[in-house]
């Protein structure tokens, strides 16, 4: 009796979370047509890499770079770039809140505010991710037809849930330091930075000097977009289970971190009423 | 006094205003500009990565790449720090804020114009200069062709917005038009990766060929068919942008709105 009334109180606790994410998902529903509108930029810079790659590969008077033939360059760049385009501005609800004090009204829900805030952005995050997906694939597609990229695809897919798990732990530690101070758009804007290098947008991991190749390999940042991008156009059981076992570890060590940080910030707040 | 010297005056102590209210707030003036710099040397590190392992680009070297941000961040950022309200004019026109200008005895392009600063555009100026010290020619030609590179990519920039922005005087709001923003997005990439008619719309409707190309055009070496082009297009831009904007001010109605220059 006692293991069945914890397996329901498990099962209501999963379904109020996913609740969550699903009101979530019809609330961005609503403003599909504002991200389409809005993601026209991700078309923009897209196209200045499809010629900025075209004119490389041409010069090396090579069929394949690092690794990369022109169709995966460009298919690596339209994941990555999707990836990061739809990570929603947590910071900014965030800083918010805690400006404003609305935490005081989400902190007496009966939910966790860490993970309600979780569900919440892993909805908006995959209704981006299909405006992005969508857009970035019809220029793919118009360049070099169906792409030949196996079970690319369903590879992204997997490997973005950690992908954006992991930039919503490390975005979310950023952002409860507006516990402490009031201004956290400098620690993300510098965060966001170290990602673009390091985290592997704008150039896939492989082209990079060998010695930044190993700073990359033991830092969190990879497992954003690298992750992901090379899951999508170098699709192989092997290599995406390594990479979710190193996404798993990240995530385990960054929840932790999280955790402490949230309970002092909890500790040091006041919330002036009114 | 002469006109000019009075209206240089004028401009002056607007800058110097603008100044001074942007950096009463000092660390938010320092950490605008600050993550301004920081976010234009990503781009120096991926460039830098970039020819570590592609020596060449279609005639382009590293050098030449430094110096494309050079000129486009230090015009956009001369731009936005002087005349910040260029990409503003559409906005201003529909929402009646042009009375203000209008009511007092100034040229109204000029004060519209210098009546606002960026601070982040700051930043960009600053960056533009640390990179010509580190990766520029420094002779006093290097020196006089780099300023000459900026005032013309500063006024592309300012009066191809002037030329946008003043057609809310005919179709009114103008918001999401091409702007600066489009034109510097182009304008940071060497342009002979683009080809065809990409490349024509880049030397036409939206002149960003003509920033890009100044690294090879004048910076390593003058050719005298791009320089010319470039003074013609600019001199176009300068002239057209502003008889737009006057000719576009004749059909302006007032509104009701009262306002404040402060």
């Amino acid at each position: 009796m006692n293991t069945l009334s914890k397996n329901w109180r498990f099962r209501d606790k999963v379904q109020k979370y996913f609740s969550v994410g699903c009101i979530t998902v019809r609330n961005n529903f609503a403003y599909l047509r504002s991200f389409f509108i809005r993601s026209w930029f991700l078309l923009v810079i897209l196209f200045i890499f499809v010629q900025l790659w075209r004119i490389t590969y041409q010069g090396e008077g090579s069929q394949v770079i690092a690794g990369y033939t022109y169709e995966q360059m460009i298919w690596y760049l339209i994941f990555a770039e999707s990836i990061i385009l739809s990570s929603p501005r947590l910071p900014i609800k965030i800083e918010e809140e805690v400006k404003k004090g609305d935490v005081g009204y989400q902190l007496t829900r009966p939910m966790s505010y860490l993970l309600y805030h979780y569900f919440s952005y892993m909805g908006e995050a995959y209704v981006r991710l299909s405006v992005n997906i969508v857009l970035g694939s019809s220029l793919g597609l118009a360049l070099f037809g169906w792409p030949h990229l196996g079970f690319g695809l369903l590879g992204f897919l997997l490997v973005s849930i950690g992908s954006f798990t992991v930039n919503y732990l490390m975005t979310m530690i950023l952002s409860l330091c507006s516990f402490w101070v009031e201004e956290t758009r400098g620690l993300v804007f510098v965060y966001n930075k170290i990602l673009f290098i390091i985290g592997g947008l704008m150039l896939p991991l492989e082209i990079f000097p060998r010695y930044l190749q190993t700073i990359s390999h033991w830092l969190p940042f990879q497992t954003v977009a690298y992750f992901a991008a090379n899951a999508g156009v170098h699709f192989e059981w092997i290599t995406i289970g390594k990479r979710l076992l190193i996404q798993l570890t990240w995530i385990f060590f960054l929840s932790f971190l999280l955790r402490i940080i949230y309970q002092k910030g909890v500790r040091k707040l006041h919330v002036n009423g009114g | 006094m002469s006109t000019v010297a009075k209206y240089t005056r004028f401009a002056l102590a607007c800058w110097k205003l603008n100044l001074a209210g942007a950096m009463e707030f000092r660390l938010s003036f320092f950490m605008t500009a600050g993550m301004m710099i920081l976010n234009n040397a990503v781009w120096i590190f991926f460039w830098q990565i970039y020819f570590h392992r592609f020596h060449l680009v279609n005639g382009w070297q590293v050098s030449d790449v430094m110096m494309l941000w050079a000129v486009t961040s230090g015009g956009f950022g001369l731009a936005n720090s002087f005349f910040g309200n260029a990409d503003n004019i559409g906005n201003i026109i529909v929402t009646g804020q042009l009375d203000t200008y209008l009511a007092q005895p100034k040229p109204v392009l000029l004060h519209v114009l210098i009546s606002r600063m960026s601070v982040s555009a700051l930043g960009d100026l600053i960056f533009a200069l640390l990179v010509f010290g580190y990766f520029g020619e420094h002779t006093w030609l290097g020196v006089i062709k780099f300023t000459v590179a900026l005032l013309l990519s500063m006024l592309i920039f300012v009066f191809f917005s002037v030329c946008v922005q003043s057609l809310a005087f005919y179709v009114g709001n103008v918001e999401g038009l091409i702007g600066q923003e489009l034109i510097v997005t182009f304008a940071l990439y060497p342009t002979d990766i683009f080809r065809g008619m990409t490349k024509v719309f880049l030397f036409t409707v939206l002149p960003a060929g003509f920033i890009s190309y100044m690294p090879l055009g004048l910076l390593r070496q003058i050719q005298p068919l791009f320089f010319g082009a470039a003074l013609g297009v600019t001199t176009l831009l300068v002239f057209g942008g502003t008889a737009l904007f006057y000719h576009g001010l004749k059909r302006y109605g007032s509104g009701n709105m009262t306002g404040m220059r402060m």
